[in-house]
């Protein structure tokens, strides 16, 4: 598989306060990949590393193979935390707001033509938004205004989506109608999504991959195609505890104490590295074949 | 031909009001959505340094006006880029030195009409020399302006997602950050350091109410811009008030009405109303 998002033995922090130390991970191309952790513990920080707002103290990062060494140009499609209630005060309509985004492919100097046109309303027709495409984003729910946010990102047209925290402060029924989507593109038109969240419950069994964020480190967690995760944060272990997760083929709980490579699998049945995914479902909706499922992201 | 077009002075007055009321507006939208409404008062305030500068040092003050004004704007953009959550007190910081050095470098200023007429402007009297100024920052100010107009929305609405779709975002704001201190240091001669800041947001919240896209703000914030400035010169000339003072009173007048025409359409921009809340509820 081409592996899209490299991170290196990236540190990042200052003199005394080191926020990430060594961190490793690779995200490859179509994975669902989520960042667990608990508050405070650097998911956010990983994210602005990705994007380029900030730089690591040492380590690399490679996206799509290109050294990120700034925010300009990296192509990435970002959507970040309550992006849609920082737009409401602004007064503008859904379909330039997701215009925005095509100005590269309008060209210095031009206005938008039919084909951009109709690339905004695919954008807006894919997050089942099209008939709001004249309102104006104010007027729109918390739900809605992320959906617009979500099209403006799409319609450049990113390999790689990454979300920050965007199931805070959304509905319900927001939220199911928001990882369908995720799900679809992610299924259909291949993006790699790579989404930081709190809501594992939710957001884990459209999943491919699991990273948890602890205590500065990175691992990578069980895979969500064969466990069910009953409960995901972060203790502060000294070796860095990894969330309770029960395997969903024998019902065991792992341990406190296990290291990554015990936790990406199941030491008590050895139902993962390796194995296929058949039998291992569990009413999952990801339909990945094949998958990552060998842990190589995992420290 | 009405009386008003029959003094050379007052065509001239209202030329040069047009043209700064299109381009203040069309600056004005920009700042306003970039949350520095009140970079125009810094700005103008700042102006007024340069201004005290030139006088004391025998050059032309607007060409004083203009250094201090462009110094002013990069130090508001860095500072803005320093304080990160707290930006918007970068405009107050800038304004403060302003008015400071303004107040300080006034006291030696000898003929104090001379500063005054910066401070309200003297736009019916403005030189030749002024009224072609006017007209070449109008062109370059619309030019610019159309040319970036798609780098200076996506900038204004999400500036860091612009960056990360690869637009130039320190050298639009740069430009723009010119040609805002230019426009507010010309302007300040001609209206005057305390009326230009009016015109730079007063129009834009009017638009706001009653616009249906930014497109239609801009539109909106230029038009209610030209009939505040161009009827508040009528009214001055016809009932003998200053002008740069009926300008703005109009300006503000035209907003309230505005804002009235949208309470009772049911808008109001920047929060929903109860009955818009409840449409869109159930999305």
């Amino acid at each position: 598989m081409t592996k899209v998002i490299e991170v290196e033995n990236v540190s990042f922090g200052y003199t005394r306060d080191m926020i990430l130390e060594h961190v490793d991970f690779t995200v490859e191309k179509g994975d669902f990949a989520v960042v667990i952790g608990d508050n405070g513990v650097g998911k956010s920080t990983v994210v602005k590393l990705l994007l380029g707002v900030i730089l690591p103290t040492s380590g690399t990062i490679r996206i799509g193979g290109k050294e990120v060494t700034s925010l300009r140009g990296s192509g990435i499609g970002y959507l970040p935390q309550n992006g849609g209630s920082r737009a409401a005060a602004f007064p503008a309509t859904c379909e330039e707001i997701v215009m925005s985004s095509l100005y590269k492919k309008i060209g210095f100097g031009r206005f938008p033509r039919k084909e951009h046109k109709k690339k905004v309303e695919e954008a807006l027709e894919l997050v089942d938004m099209l008939d709001k495409r004249k309102s104006l984003i104010g007027e729109l729910s918390g739900g809605q205004q992320q959906r617009v946010m979500l099209a403006r990102v799409l319609a450049a047209d990113p390999e790689v989506l990454i979300l920050d925290e965007p199931t805070v402060g959304v509905d319900a029924e927001s939220v199911d109608r928001l990882l369908h989507i995720l799900h679809h593109l992610n299924i259909e038109k291949k993006v790699t999504i790579l989404m930081v969240t709190h809501d594992i419950e939710k957001v884990g069994p459209y999943a491919n991959r699991v990273l948890c964020l602890s205590e500065g480190a990175c691992r990578e967690e069980m895979l969500p195609h064969e466990v069910q995760v009953v409960h995901a944060h972060a203790h502060n272990h000294p070796h860095g505890e990894m969330a309770h997760i029960h395997c969903a083929n024998c019902e065991h709980e792992n341990q406190h104490g296990h290291d990554a490579e015990h936790c990406a699998e199941c030491a008590h049945c050895g139902a993962f590295p390796g194995h296929s995914h058949g039998g291992h479902k569990h009413g999952n909706p990801h339909t990945h074949d094949g998958g990552n499922v060998d842990g190589k992201g995992a420290v | 031909m009405p009386m008003i077009f029959q003094y050379a002075y007052m065509q001239r007055a209202l030329l040069v009001g047009f043209l700064l009321a299109v381009i203040v507006a069309c600056l004005g939208t920009v700042m306003v959505h970039k949350r520095l409404s009140l970079i125009g008062d810094a700005l103008s305030h700042s102006s007024l340094a340069g201004v005290a500068v030139g006088l004391l040092l025998g050059f032309n003050p607007i060409i004083g006006a203009m250094a201090t004004c462009v110094v002013a704007a990069f130090a508001i953009e860095a500072i803005r880029k320093k304080l990160g959550n707290h930006s918007e007190l970068a405009v107050a910081i800038v304004l403060s030195t302003g008015i400071g050095l303004a107040g300080v470098l006034s006291g030696f200023v000898r003929s104090s009409a001379d500063f005054n007429s910066f401070l309200f402007g003297s736009i019916v009297a403005i030189s030749g020399f002024e009224a072609r100024l006017v007209m070449i920052l109008a062109v370059v100010v619309l030019v610019a302006f159309i040319l970036l107009y798609k780098e200076l929305f996506y900038i204004s609405f999400d500036e860091q997602a612009a960056a990360i779709s690869g637009v130039p975002v320190g050298v639009v704001n740069a430009i723009f950050t010119i040609l805002t201190a230019v426009t507010v240091s010309i302007a300040a001669r001609t209206v005057g350091a305390l009326i230009v800041s009016s015109l730079m947001v007063v129009p834009v919240a009017a638009a706001m109410s009653l616009a249906r896209s930014y497109r239609t703000t801009v539109l909106w914030a230029v038009f209610v811009s030209v009939v505040s400035t161009v009827g508040g010169l009528v009214l001055s000339f016809y009932i003998g008030l200053k002008p740069g003072g009926t300008i703005v009173l109009l300006s503000v007048a035209i907003l309230l009405l505005c804002k009235l025409i949208g309470f009772l359409r049911g808008r109001n921009t920047g929060s929903k109303t109860p009955a818009k809340a409840l449409e869109t509820k159930g999305e």
